[in-house]
């Protein structure tokens, strides 16, 4: 396993609309790759450019260096936006038979689609008819059918929607586990939170064109530093009003959210709280993901 | 004889009853063993979850067919499904047992034996009378027993009493107790209906002064051969067997047509399509389904012909006698092509449409060309008399597998007039499935509005992969 997926100048309009704008970007094997961007920025069909199934005016997608075809494809694994099963077959049966159509054995095909329902914690339903699970059931046989031939790149349209806690963290453990394993995952989703603990590495679009791409913690290291300071009897953070160079983004509980200006010393910040009060919290904080989205695509 | 055979065909059936209802409750068996043992193994924290087995997929499912390619795959999974389905079971014994019923029900009737009629006779003895009442009764297919009455009056009364059905008086006077309406089909009107003119004929003779054995003579008179310059079509078949196998063509076509259309509709809205297809090819997605739903429909076809024919043979019924077997190889020759012609017609139209009211908007104008050539091949069938028109159509591949066959149970077609219609219905096939299969991939991944002729005259730039709607993000 481990390769390396690379996305070159791809090209894709609708009429006027222009759905993929110039955009390149590479994902890496071995890691959770988030792929972000708003509603309409291009996240699906990009998805789908990477399985043939939309047509590109420009632009080549390679694995391993390879222009993508039917034998790269029968080692990807693919999980769409809008979930695709047949609705009365049997959940077990159906994993197995898209194992199949990726070119595994009999045996392996059942085999793996025992395992990887186990996995997903669905292994009691694999008899049950995917119409009568509930929908979080179904996203899991979903990830199971798209991972029973395990695949060296895995692209999942936004697999955490609609989860409970439970269901989150099995996936997410799922997912997780293969980029250890070597794989090369690329997943989209809106959850940024939970893509900030998942991802090792993120990708944003806007306009079908690339805006941000690196690693959450260099995300969360650039930009301006960020405090969060609480100080007691101040609940409105009136004495940042005597700090020159700092601005509140969010007062939060009697918490205030703090971004210092490059020139601004924290020990003078530090310091003029504790003259408005007891000081009960003094946290350096990292720029969150939805931070960094919320500039990128303004 | 007869028994043992119905008897054999009752017993085949219940047993495939018996053997699929036990299969079922073995797969159940199997089922909960295999969930007990994977709950044990899983230990407390892996148990059966409200009730239901843990089981370990159905070996009989798609773990089998090892060396099937991807085409073999999805036509596999498509006869499974489909034969699996309570629907189509159910539908197969309905019509199992409708034929069943057609054949045996006429011949149970046929067979039903009825008292024989009870002839009066008033007068002298008259051996001549008396054969010519048998020789009635025979021609009428009606048994007759004859009663020699003393009276006229006895004989009214035994007639109105219902102790005599008919009363010859004197050889030249029939009485019966109704009289009897012009369509009649009783067994004393068809007796009557014979009896009175042959009566009357004996009478005349006897005017005539002809001696008894010039009677004879002339009763035994022959029709005289009558000879054409033409040469005489062999009619090896009925009209009968022909308009059924026509009728049969295309409640089957119909069916499983419409398999094709929602299967491929059905796929598309439920957007396994797009899962599909990043696996397999459009045409071997496309070509796995129309070979799977094909096979389930000659499987079908040949189990109820079959069955025809058994029970036909059984119980000795005429219902398909003299049907030669040109005659049954054509229809099925022409059910295979004509579901290989229009199965890749409705495939393409299935994938423009994922509601099932755009489904039915689709439906009719696809369903016209089939319409037209059954009304008018039944007509012809019936009639027995083709037109120019009709038998140009049966070179025409939309309309041949109706045509053709009608033409072979009426022996006015040669073997090579027959290849010819073939040939020519494999090429328009092959032209139809390389433009429904194009339709296909363009329209398939579409998704919202049903797509329109002119969205796929709309071709994006050429790619080998298939065509996608606007993506949603």
């Amino acid at each position: 396993m481990g390769g390396l997926l690379e996305l070159e100048a791809l090209r894709r309009t609708y009429g006027s609309l222009v759905a993929l704008d110039d955009l390149s970007f590479t994902v890496p094997s071995g890691q959770v790759v988030g792929f972000l961007g708003p509603n309409g920025a291009g996240k699906t069909t990009t998805m789908r450019a990477i399985f043939g199934l939309t047509d590109l005016e420009a632009g080549v997608v390679r694995w391993d260096g390879t222009p993508v075809g039917r034998a790269q494809w029968k080692r990807f694994g693919y999980m769409p936006e809008e979930r695709g099963l047949y609705p009365g077959m049997l959940v077990g049966e159906q994993v197995e038979y898209l194992g199949r159509l990726h070119g595994m054995s009999p045996n392996d095909a059942q085999s793996a689609a025992q395992k990887w329902l186990e996995q997903l914690g669905i292994a009691d339903r694999a008899m049950s008819k995917v119409e009568a699970l509930s929908h979080g059931n179904q996203q899991r046989v979903q990830l199971a059918a798209a991972l029973v031939h395990e695949p060296d790149l895995l692209v999942l349209d936004e697999p955490l929607a609609g989860l409970d806690p439970a269901g989150i963290d099995a996936i997410g453990r799922v997912l997780v586990d293969r980029a250890r394993a070597g794989c090369c995952v690329l997943f989209s989703s809106h959850q940024l939170d939970l893509v900030e603990d998942l991802c090792e590495q993120v990708i944003i679009i806007d306009h079908g064109r690339l805006v941000v791409t690196g690693t959450v913690d260099d995300l969360a290291r650039h930009g301006a530093r960020r405090l969060v300071v609480r100080v007691e009897g101040d609940r409105a953070a009136e004495w940042t009003r005597t700090v020159p160079g700092v601005s509140v983004s969010e007062v939060s509980g009697g918490a205030a959210r703090l971004v210092l200006g490059d020139e601004v010393d924290s020990d003078v910040v530090l310091r003029a709280a504790m003259a408005a009060g007891r000081v009960t919290q003094f946290t350096f904080e990292r720029r969150r993901l939805s931070e960094v989205f919320r500039e990128a695509v303004q | 004889m007869r028994a043992i055979y119905i008897l054999i065909v009752v017993a085949v059936v219940l047993a495939l009853r018996i053997f699929l209802r036990q299969r079922r409750r073995q797969g159940h068996r199997r089922d909960a063993t295999s969930a007990a043992t994977s709950a044990e193994q899983a230990g407390p924290s892996e148990a059966v979850d409200d009730g239901r087995a843990s089981v370990a997929p159905r070996r009989d499912g798609f773990g089998s067919g090892a060396h099937l390619g991807s085409v073999g795959l999805v036509a596999r999974r498509e006869v499974l499904e489909r034969v699996r389905g309570r629907i189509f079971r159910i539908g197969t014994i309905i019509i199992l047992l409708i034929v069943g019923a057609a054949i045996l029900i006429p011949k149970i009737h046929s067979n039903s034996t009825t008292a024989p009629q009870k002839v009066g006779i008033v007068g002298a003895p008259d051996p001549t009378l008396t054969q010519l009442v048998r020789y009635s009764g025979k021609q009428s297919q009606t048994a007759v027993q004859m009663i020699a009455e003393p009276s006229l009056a006895s004989a009214e009364s035994a007639v109105r009493s219902g102790a005599l059905d008919v009363a010859i008086v004197n050889g030249d006077r029939i009485i019966v107790n109704q009289p009897f309406s012009a369509n009649s089909s009783s067994d004393t009107a068809s007796l009557v209906q014979v009896l009175a003119p042959e009566l009357g004929v004996l009478h005349a003779y006897q005017q005539a002064g002809l001696s008894l054995q010039q009677i004879e003579h002339v009763a035994q008179a022959r029709a005289v051969p009558v000879q054409s310059l033409q040469a005489t079509p062999v009619r090896g078949v009925t009209k009968g067997t022909s308009v059924i196998g026509v009728v049969l063509i295309f409640l089957m076509l119909t069916q499983y047509n419409t398999w094709i259309l929602m299967g491929v509709m059905q796929e598309k809205a439920s957007r396994v399509v797009e899962v599909l297809l990043a696996a397999v090819r459009p045409a071997q997605l496309l070509g796995g389904k129309v070979l799977g739903i094909g096979l389930v429909a000659m499987g079908q076809a040949v189990l109820i012909v079959g069955f025809a024919f058994a029970v036909s043979k059984a119980v000795g019924s005429d219902l398909l006698h003299g049907t030669g077997p040109v005659l049954l190889l054509s229809e099925l020759v022409w059910l295979v092509l004509g579901y290989a012609f229009y199965c890749w017609l409705y495939a393409a139209a299935g994938s423009t449409a994922e509601r099932q009211d755009q489904v039915q908007t689709l439906a009719l104008p696809l369903s016209i060309p089939i319409l037209v050539a059954y009304i008018y091949s039944i007509t012809v069938a019936s009639s027995g008399n083709p037109s120019l028109l009709f038998k140009v159509l049966a070179y025409f591949p939309p309309t041949a597998p109706f045509a053709m066959p009608v033409l072979v149970g009426l022996s006015l077609v040669a073997w090579w007039q027959f290849l010819i219609s073939v040939v020519l219905s494999i090429a328009g096939t092959a032209v139809m499935a390389w433009f429904a299969t194009g339709i296909y991939r363009r329209a398939v991944l579409r998704s919202g509005q049903r797509v329109s002729l002119r969205d796929l005259r709309n071709r994006g730039p050429r790619q080998s992969a298939p065509r996608a709607a606007v993506g949603s993000s």
